[in-house]
């Protein structure tokens, strides 16, 4: 392997990387604070991405695809933020809200992609960044757009990162997915909490999106393969942390990337199964993960 | 004295369908400090836990300073196999609204939240009581009580010992400046010196001005904390007595169980 396709495939992986990191965070989010598993979410790749298609045929140029990203990102908050109320709160107090929300999400996530298809039909689309700019990394020339994804995805999680960590109404969150009866005692409204929680969630599967829609082709149902990765990415790195599933997701990007060098994109999907079930096996609680889940 | 600061009125309740308290009533007026004791597992912390708003009540009224807290009528015990009715039913008493009314529930061996340091929880503590006056009072009362904290301000609650994770519950509850605080069980499990320790703080609380309802063990700690005491046995009271009648250790076991033990 020349030393200059070795660049390559490693920086192709760790923009895969940024990409998971912002996905599985949006899961990890959801799982750590509201106990249940989002199965919505990759139709919240698919609809961000949608939503930002749609945002920039009607805006050209690089300015157009940050308006389009910005939008995009902002309206897939609220509608997370929403869509809790309809999907979750619900089952709240309910025994058995593990497995009703296993239901109730499949079931967002059906109705959003059939939705998608309804209003913007089956055909494949590519969000164009309009970005031309290539960057040369060792005589390896590397386009705009991937280090902007990466860039963006890294800001975004030191971003919210900070949120979760310094702001009060994400130390409220956290203190609501750590001891929810606590933080009712102390006054906070725990079910607008998880509502930003999850409306967190659906923002950065669009950030994701966006991306994803701006590097390949889109269709109604494109959201299945972000979500099995970031169910990939969050088994291996583990929860114990916020910043677990972000090492997990860089370290399976790169693998993915190799893997696609090596053995070809029918094979990398086996080996990321297998990656996960070794460590499944060895460590189940995730690579970085112990057994605590917080937020 | 105009008015009670907390009324019940033959409350009941329980974890559906097992009823755990029955026909409470107990009144706090301001500037009070009282007293609940009882035998374990009596559902001494059931009841607070109703009071704070995390259960709903089944009957009976909860009247916090003239106002009341919970909803109207009797709950509703519709338990079927086939139907969740929880879907349909809406809470009968909010902890938030509690809560910003003033009274403050500091829950029985609370874990609070393992993986904040005691900075983080101590930061987020005074949003019931944001905007009000008389936080940086309190705020400095507080690092007086437990000057403890202050050296273990970074430490994740996961790492404190039972009686720090005690004060920093306690803590939390002093921020939200509460105009009735609820102790539950504020010395169990502690080793002898901490337990003096926090009665000791508890004490110094009662001095300044806070209204208290304090459930305690210790017999002792307690007669000599609070103007009056109720007893609780099998899910009522069955008694109240006065400072000037307190009693001792083994009249109240004779009370409470008909012969000193
Ligand atoms: N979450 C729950 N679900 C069902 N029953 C419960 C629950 N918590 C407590 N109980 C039961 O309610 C009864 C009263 O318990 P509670 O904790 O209120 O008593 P207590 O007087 O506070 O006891 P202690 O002095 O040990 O704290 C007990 O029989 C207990 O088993
Ligand atoms: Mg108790």
């Amino acid at each position: 392997m020349a030393i200059d396709t070795f660049i390559f495939v490693l920086i192709s992986g760790i923009v895969l990387g940024g990409l998971y990191a912002l996905m599985a965070v949006g899961l990890s989010v959801v799982w750590t604070t509201l106990d249940v598993f989002n199965f919505a979410h990759g139709a919240f790749v698919a609809l961000g991405a949608y939503v930002a298609w749609q945002i920039s045929q009607s805006a050209p140029g690089p300015a157009g695809f940050a308006l389009a990203a910005a939008l995009s990102v902002a309206f897939m908050f609220a509608f997370g933020f929403c869509l809790h109320f309809g999907i979750i709160k619900p089952f709240e107090r309910s025994p058995n809200i593990v497995l009703l929300a296993v239901i109730t999400t499949l079931a967002a996530s059906s109705i959003i992609e059939n939705g998608i298809q309804l209003v913007w039909g089956p055909r494949e689309k590519q969000i164009d960044p309009n970005i031309d700019m290539r960057v040369d990394f060792g005589g390896v020339a590397i386009a705009g757009i991937d280090l902007l994804s990466l860039a963006v995805a890294l800001l975004a999680l030191a971003g919210l990162a900070v949120f979760l960590r310094r702001s009060a109404t994400g130390r409220a969150m956290r203190a609501a997915a750590q001891n929810r009866e606590a933080a009712e005692l102390m006054g906070f409204n725990v079910a607008f909490l998880f509502a930003i929680a999850f409306g967190i969630a659906a923002a950065t599967a669009a950030l994701a999106g966006v991306f994803i829609g701006s590097l390949r082709f889109i269709n109604p149902s494109f959201g299945a393969d972000p979500l099995m990765k970031s169910l990939i990415v969050v088994i291996f790195g583990g929860v114990a942390q916020f910043t677990s599933p972000i090492y997990a997701a860089f370290i399976i990007g790169i693998v993915e990337a190799f893997s696609i060098y090596f053995l070809g994109l029918y094979w990398a999907p086996a080996v990321l199964f297998a990656l996960m079930i070794a460590v499944l096996m060895i460590k189940p609680e995730g690579l970085f993960g112990n057994r605590q889940k917080t937020l | 004295m105009t008015g009670e600061l907390l009324q019940l009125s033959s409350l009941s309740g329980g974890y559906p369908p097992v009823s755990v308290f029955r026909n409470v009533d107990l009144t706090i007026g301001k500037g009070e400090a009282v007293g609940l004791f009882g035998p374990n597992g009596h559902g001494k912390t059931t009841l607070l836990k109703t009071v704070a708003g995390l259960i709903d009540p089944w009957d009976g009224e909860i009247r916090f300073d003239g106002r009341r807290l919970n909803a109207e009528g009797v709950m509703a015990a519709r338990i079927s196999k086939h139907l969740n009715y929880d879907l349909f039913r809406r809470r009968r008493i909010q902890a938030r609204d509690v809560v910003r009314a003033g009274l403050i529930y500091v829950m029985q061996g609370n874990l609070l939240f393992p993986e904040m340091t005691v900075d983080e929880v101590l930061h987020i503590a005074p949003s019931a009581s944001r905007g009000r006056s008389g936080v940086s009072e309190m705020q400095s009362l507080v690092r007086d009580l437990f000057p403890r904290l202050r050296e273990r301000r970074h430490s994740k609650i996961r790492y404190l010992s039972g009686g720090e994770r005690q004060m920093v519950s306690i803590a939390v509850g002093l921020l939200a400046l509460p105009r009735l605080l609820i102790l539950d069980e504020p010395t169990l499990g502690l080793s002898p010196k901490l337990r003096l320790e926090l009665s000791e703080a508890i004490a110094r609380i009662r001095d300044a001005q806070v209204p208290l309802l304090v459930v305690d063990q210790n017999v002792e700690f307690l007669t000599s904390l609070v103007d009056r005491l109720y007893l609780f046995d099998h899910g009522s009271i069955t008694s109240e007595i006065d400072k000037a009648h307190m009693p001792s250790h083994d009249e109240i076991m004779t009370m409470l169980f008909g012969s000193a033990p």
